[in-house]
Protein backbone atom coordinates (compact mmCIF):
# COMPACT_ATOMS: atom_id res chain seq x y z
CA UNK A 1 0.00 0.00 0.00
CA UNK A 2 1.29 3.17 -1.05
CA UNK A 3 1.76 6.10 1.91
CA UNK A 4 1.53 8.47 -0.39
CA UNK A 5 -1.24 10.74 0.83
CA UNK A 6 -3.00 13.24 -1.39
CA UNK A 7 -4.43 16.61 0.17
CA UNK A 8 -5.96 18.47 -2.08
CA UNK A 9 -7.50 17.43 -5.54
CA UNK A 10 -8.72 19.98 -8.47
CA UNK A 11 -9.45 19.58 -12.33
CA UNK A 12 -10.70 22.90 -14.50
CA UNK A 13 -11.41 23.80 -18.08
CA UNK A 14 -8.45 25.00 -19.84
CA UNK A 15 -9.18 28.94 -19.48
CA UNK A 16 -7.43 31.66 -17.75
CA UNK A 17 -10.42 32.73 -16.01
CA UNK A 18 -10.24 30.53 -13.15
CA UNK A 19 -6.58 30.42 -12.54
CA UNK A 20 -7.14 32.81 -9.54
CA UNK A 21 -9.65 30.80 -7.44
CA UNK A 22 -7.68 27.97 -8.56
CA UNK A 23 -4.45 29.46 -7.28
CA UNK A 24 -5.90 30.79 -4.18
CA UNK A 25 -8.03 27.46 -3.15
CA UNK A 26 -4.07 25.52 -3.76
CA UNK A 27 -2.34 27.79 -1.68
CA UNK A 28 -4.80 27.75 1.15
CA UNK A 29 -4.28 24.06 0.79
CA UNK A 30 -0.52 24.60 1.13
CA UNK A 31 -0.79 27.15 3.98
CA UNK A 32 -3.44 24.62 5.91
CA UNK A 33 -1.50 21.69 5.48
CA UNK A 34 1.82 23.59 7.02
CA UNK A 35 3.69 22.99 3.98
CA UNK A 36 4.58 26.68 3.50
CA UNK A 37 4.97 29.99 5.63
CA UNK A 38 2.84 32.93 4.99
CA UNK A 39 6.40 34.57 3.67
CA UNK A 40 6.52 31.65 0.54
CA UNK A 41 2.98 32.43 -0.65
CA UNK A 42 4.74 35.26 -3.29
CA UNK A 43 6.59 31.64 -4.22
CA UNK A 44 4.29 29.09 -4.34
CA UNK A 45 2.30 31.40 -6.26
CA UNK A 46 4.67 31.95 -8.84
CA UNK A 47 5.15 27.95 -9.23
CA UNK A 48 1.58 27.55 -9.16
CA UNK A 49 0.90 30.23 -12.03
CA UNK A 50 3.77 29.67 -13.64
CA UNK A 51 2.79 25.59 -14.05
CA UNK A 52 -0.60 26.33 -14.62
CA UNK A 53 -0.16 29.07 -17.38
CA UNK A 54 1.65 26.13 -18.93
CA UNK A 55 -0.59 23.68 -19.00
CA UNK A 56 -3.21 25.86 -19.88
CA UNK A 57 -1.73 27.79 -22.72
CA UNK A 58 0.99 25.35 -23.99
CA UNK A 59 -0.47 21.97 -22.73
CA UNK A 60 -3.99 22.36 -23.68
CA UNK A 61 -3.60 25.16 -26.08
CA UNK A 62 -6.16 27.24 -24.12
CA UNK A 63 -8.49 24.44 -25.41
CA UNK A 64 -11.37 24.47 -23.03
CA UNK A 65 -12.83 21.27 -23.83
CA UNK A 66 -9.29 19.65 -22.69
CA UNK A 67 -8.88 19.96 -18.62
CA UNK A 68 -6.11 20.56 -16.41
CA UNK A 69 -5.69 18.86 -12.81
CA UNK A 70 -3.98 19.78 -10.26
CA UNK A 71 -3.52 17.12 -7.47
CA UNK A 72 -1.13 18.00 -4.34
CA UNK A 73 0.36 14.62 -2.26
CA UNK A 74 2.53 14.08 1.03
CA UNK A 75 5.15 11.33 0.06
CA UNK A 76 6.40 9.73 2.39
CA UNK A 77 9.22 8.69 3.91
CA UNK A 78 11.19 12.21 3.46
CA UNK A 79 8.20 14.51 4.11
CA UNK A 80 7.97 15.79 0.63
CA UNK A 81 5.12 17.86 -1.03
CA UNK A 82 4.74 17.08 -5.07
CA UNK A 83 2.38 18.92 -6.98
CA UNK A 84 1.31 17.65 -9.95
CA UNK A 85 -0.30 20.01 -12.55
CA UNK A 86 -1.27 17.67 -15.50
CA UNK A 87 -2.82 18.35 -18.89
CA UNK A 88 -3.66 16.73 -22.35
CA UNK A 89 -0.91 18.01 -24.55
CA UNK A 90 2.44 16.13 -25.35
CA UNK A 91 4.59 17.43 -22.75
CA UNK A 92 8.40 18.39 -22.40
CA UNK A 93 11.57 17.85 -20.52
CA UNK A 94 11.46 21.11 -18.12
CA UNK A 95 15.19 20.07 -16.77
CA UNK A 96 16.46 20.55 -20.40
CA UNK A 97 14.73 24.23 -20.54
CA UNK A 98 17.82 26.74 -20.55
CA UNK A 99 17.08 30.21 -19.01
CA UNK A 100 16.77 32.38 -21.80
CA UNK A 101 19.48 34.65 -22.92
CA UNK A 102 19.66 38.23 -22.60
CA UNK A 103 16.31 39.71 -23.58
CA UNK A 104 14.80 36.95 -25.69
CA UNK A 105 10.80 36.96 -25.07
CA UNK A 106 9.77 33.61 -23.07
CA UNK A 107 10.77 30.37 -21.22
CA UNK A 108 11.18 31.94 -17.65
CA UNK A 109 8.31 30.43 -16.05
CA UNK A 110 9.96 26.58 -16.06
CA UNK A 111 13.54 28.47 -14.63
CA UNK A 112 11.71 30.22 -12.13
CA UNK A 113 9.97 27.10 -10.92
CA UNK A 114 13.17 25.15 -11.02
CA UNK A 115 15.14 27.68 -8.76
CA UNK A 116 12.04 27.27 -6.09
CA UNK A 117 11.42 23.42 -5.85
CA UNK A 118 14.02 20.72 -4.89
CA UNK A 119 13.17 19.09 -8.15
CA UNK A 120 10.75 19.69 -11.51
CA UNK A 121 10.44 16.60 -13.83
CA UNK A 122 8.25 15.26 -15.97
CA UNK A 123 5.37 12.48 -16.32
CA UNK A 124 5.18 10.93 -19.35
CA UNK A 125 2.39 8.34 -18.66
CA UNK A 126 0.33 11.04 -16.47
CA UNK A 127 1.08 14.19 -18.61
CA UNK A 128 2.17 15.71 -14.94
CA UNK A 129 4.73 18.30 -14.64
CA UNK A 130 5.75 16.74 -10.73
CA UNK A 131 7.10 19.69 -8.59
CA UNK A 132 8.61 18.71 -5.21
CA UNK A 133 9.41 20.29 -2.40
CA UNK A 134 10.39 20.09 1.38
CA UNK A 135 8.34 21.26 3.96
CA UNK A 136 8.85 24.78 4.39
CA UNK A 137 11.95 24.94 2.07
CA UNK A 138 9.97 26.27 -0.77
CA UNK A 139 12.49 29.05 -2.72
CA UNK A 140 15.71 28.00 -0.29
CA UNK A 141 17.81 26.39 -3.22
CA UNK A 142 20.58 27.69 -5.08
CA UNK A 143 20.47 29.75 -8.65
CA UNK A 144 19.12 28.73 -11.69
CA UNK A 145 21.77 26.69 -13.94
CA UNK B 1 -10.58 43.53 -19.51
CA UNK B 2 -10.63 46.05 -16.70
CA UNK B 3 -12.16 49.75 -17.44
CA UNK B 4 -9.76 50.96 -15.00
CA UNK B 5 -6.43 51.89 -16.00
CA UNK B 6 -3.54 49.78 -14.68
CA UNK B 7 -1.03 52.51 -15.40
CA UNK B 8 -0.90 56.19 -15.60
CA UNK B 9 1.48 58.21 -17.05
CA UNK B 10 3.02 61.71 -15.33
CA UNK B 11 5.81 63.80 -17.29
CA UNK B 12 8.34 65.30 -15.24
CA UNK B 13 10.59 67.56 -17.27
CA UNK B 14 12.15 65.28 -19.31
CA UNK B 15 10.75 61.58 -17.76
CA UNK B 16 7.32 60.27 -17.81
CA UNK B 17 6.86 58.30 -15.20
CA UNK B 18 4.20 55.55 -15.12
CA UNK B 19 3.12 54.30 -12.31
CA UNK B 20 1.21 50.86 -11.77
CA UNK B 21 -1.39 52.06 -9.51
CA UNK B 22 -4.56 50.22 -9.79
CA UNK B 23 -3.24 46.79 -8.95
CA UNK B 24 -1.04 45.42 -6.36
CA UNK B 25 -1.14 41.78 -8.72
CA UNK B 26 0.00 41.85 -12.32
CA UNK B 27 -0.40 38.36 -13.26
CA UNK B 28 -1.44 36.06 -16.16
CA UNK B 29 -5.10 37.33 -16.23
CA UNK B 30 -4.48 41.29 -16.26
CA UNK B 31 -0.93 41.33 -18.00
CA UNK B 32 -2.14 41.67 -21.26
CA UNK B 33 -4.20 44.47 -20.35
CA UNK B 34 -1.02 45.97 -18.26
CA UNK B 35 1.15 45.37 -22.08
CA UNK B 36 -1.92 47.21 -23.84
CA UNK B 37 -1.51 50.20 -21.82
CA UNK B 38 1.41 50.94 -21.58
CA UNK B 39 2.48 49.78 -25.66
CA UNK B 40 -0.08 52.04 -26.90
CA UNK B 41 1.48 54.86 -24.60
CA UNK B 42 5.07 54.93 -25.85
CA UNK B 43 4.24 53.76 -29.56
CA UNK B 44 3.25 57.13 -30.64
CA UNK B 45 6.19 58.84 -28.40
CA UNK B 46 9.68 58.11 -30.01
CA UNK B 47 12.60 59.28 -27.65
CA UNK B 48 10.43 58.70 -24.27
CA UNK B 49 11.89 58.73 -20.84
CA UNK B 50 9.75 56.26 -19.15
CA UNK B 51 10.24 54.76 -15.93
CA UNK B 52 7.71 52.55 -14.04
CA UNK B 53 6.63 52.78 -10.73
CA UNK B 54 6.12 49.40 -9.21
CA UNK B 55 5.70 50.30 -5.68
CA UNK B 56 2.47 49.46 -5.69
CA UNK B 57 3.02 46.30 -7.13
CA UNK B 58 3.40 43.16 -4.89
CA UNK B 59 3.48 40.23 -6.56
CA UNK B 60 4.11 39.67 -10.45
CA UNK B 61 4.69 36.24 -12.81
CA UNK B 62 7.39 36.07 -16.06
CA UNK B 63 4.21 36.83 -18.40
CA UNK B 64 4.75 40.30 -16.85
CA UNK B 65 8.68 40.07 -17.90
CA UNK B 66 7.68 39.57 -21.29
CA UNK B 67 5.56 42.63 -20.99
CA UNK B 68 8.08 44.15 -19.98
CA UNK B 69 10.71 43.24 -23.01
CA UNK B 70 8.19 43.96 -25.69
CA UNK B 71 7.85 47.30 -24.41
CA UNK B 72 11.59 47.87 -24.09
CA UNK B 73 12.35 47.04 -27.59
CA UNK B 74 9.49 49.53 -28.71
CA UNK B 75 11.32 52.39 -26.36
CA UNK B 76 14.55 51.19 -27.36
CA UNK B 77 13.53 51.27 -30.97
CA UNK B 78 12.28 54.80 -31.01
CA UNK B 79 15.68 55.73 -29.21
CA UNK B 80 13.97 56.11 -25.67
CA UNK B 81 15.01 54.65 -22.59
CA UNK B 82 12.90 52.42 -20.21
CA UNK B 83 13.85 52.37 -16.06
CA UNK B 84 12.32 50.29 -13.70
CA UNK B 85 11.51 51.41 -10.00
CA UNK B 86 10.16 50.87 -6.72
CA UNK B 87 10.58 47.35 -6.77
CA UNK B 88 9.33 45.36 -3.58
CA UNK B 89 12.32 42.40 -2.31
CA UNK B 90 10.50 39.52 -3.60
CA UNK B 91 9.59 41.58 -6.99
CA UNK B 92 13.37 42.42 -7.59
CA UNK B 93 14.30 38.63 -7.26
CA UNK B 94 11.91 37.49 -9.79
CA UNK B 95 14.52 39.60 -12.18
CA UNK B 96 17.92 38.38 -10.51
CA UNK B 97 16.70 34.82 -10.62
CA UNK B 98 16.00 35.38 -14.17
CA UNK B 99 19.49 37.44 -14.75
CA UNK B 100 16.77 40.08 -16.34
CA UNK B 101 18.28 42.47 -13.35
CA UNK B 102 21.19 42.67 -15.95
CA UNK B 103 18.93 43.56 -18.98
CA UNK B 104 16.80 46.48 -17.10
CA UNK B 105 18.28 49.20 -15.51
CA UNK B 106 16.10 49.40 -11.93
CA UNK B 107 16.77 52.07 -9.54
CA UNK B 108 15.10 51.82 -5.81
CA UNK B 109 12.54 54.39 -4.39
CA UNK B 110 11.00 56.67 -7.25
CA UNK B 111 12.14 60.35 -5.88
CA UNK B 112 15.48 59.14 -5.75
CA UNK B 113 14.86 57.20 -8.85
CA UNK B 114 13.92 60.02 -11.09
CA UNK B 115 17.28 61.93 -10.23
CA UNK B 116 19.43 59.13 -11.02
CA UNK B 117 17.39 58.98 -14.25
CA UNK B 118 17.69 62.61 -15.31
CA UNK B 119 21.53 62.09 -14.28
CA UNK B 120 22.01 59.37 -16.49
CA UNK B 121 20.53 61.32 -19.24
CA UNK B 122 22.55 64.22 -19.18
CA UNK B 123 25.71 62.10 -18.58
CA UNK B 124 24.58 60.70 -22.16
CA UNK B 125 23.76 63.73 -23.91
CA UNK B 126 27.23 64.94 -22.87
CA UNK B 127 29.00 62.13 -24.43
CA UNK B 128 26.95 62.29 -27.31
CA UNK B 129 28.03 65.84 -27.80
CA UNK B 130 31.60 64.77 -27.01
CA UNK B 131 31.60 61.89 -29.63
CA UNK B 132 29.82 64.64 -32.91
CA UNK B 133 32.85 66.52 -31.88
CA UNK B 134 35.40 63.93 -32.05
CA UNK B 135 33.62 63.05 -35.35
CA UNK B 136 34.04 66.42 -36.25
CA UNK B 137 37.54 67.33 -35.40
CA UNK B 138 38.01 63.63 -37.55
Amino acid sequence: MSENKAFYRAEFASTLDVLGDAITDALEALLANGWIDEDQVFYARLCLEEALVNAITHGNQSDTTRKVRIEMTREAPGDICCIRVCDEGPGFRPETVPLPAGASLNGRGVCLIRHCMESVTYNPEDHCLEMRMRRKGLCRGGAVS
Amino acid sequence: MNDTPLVTFETIGSITVGRIGAASVLDAVNVTQFGNEVLEFVKNRPGINLMLDFVHVDYLSSAVLTELLRINQVVQKGRGNLRLCGLKPDVHKVFEITNLDKVFTIYGESAQALKRFERSLEVAEQEDMWSRLAKDED
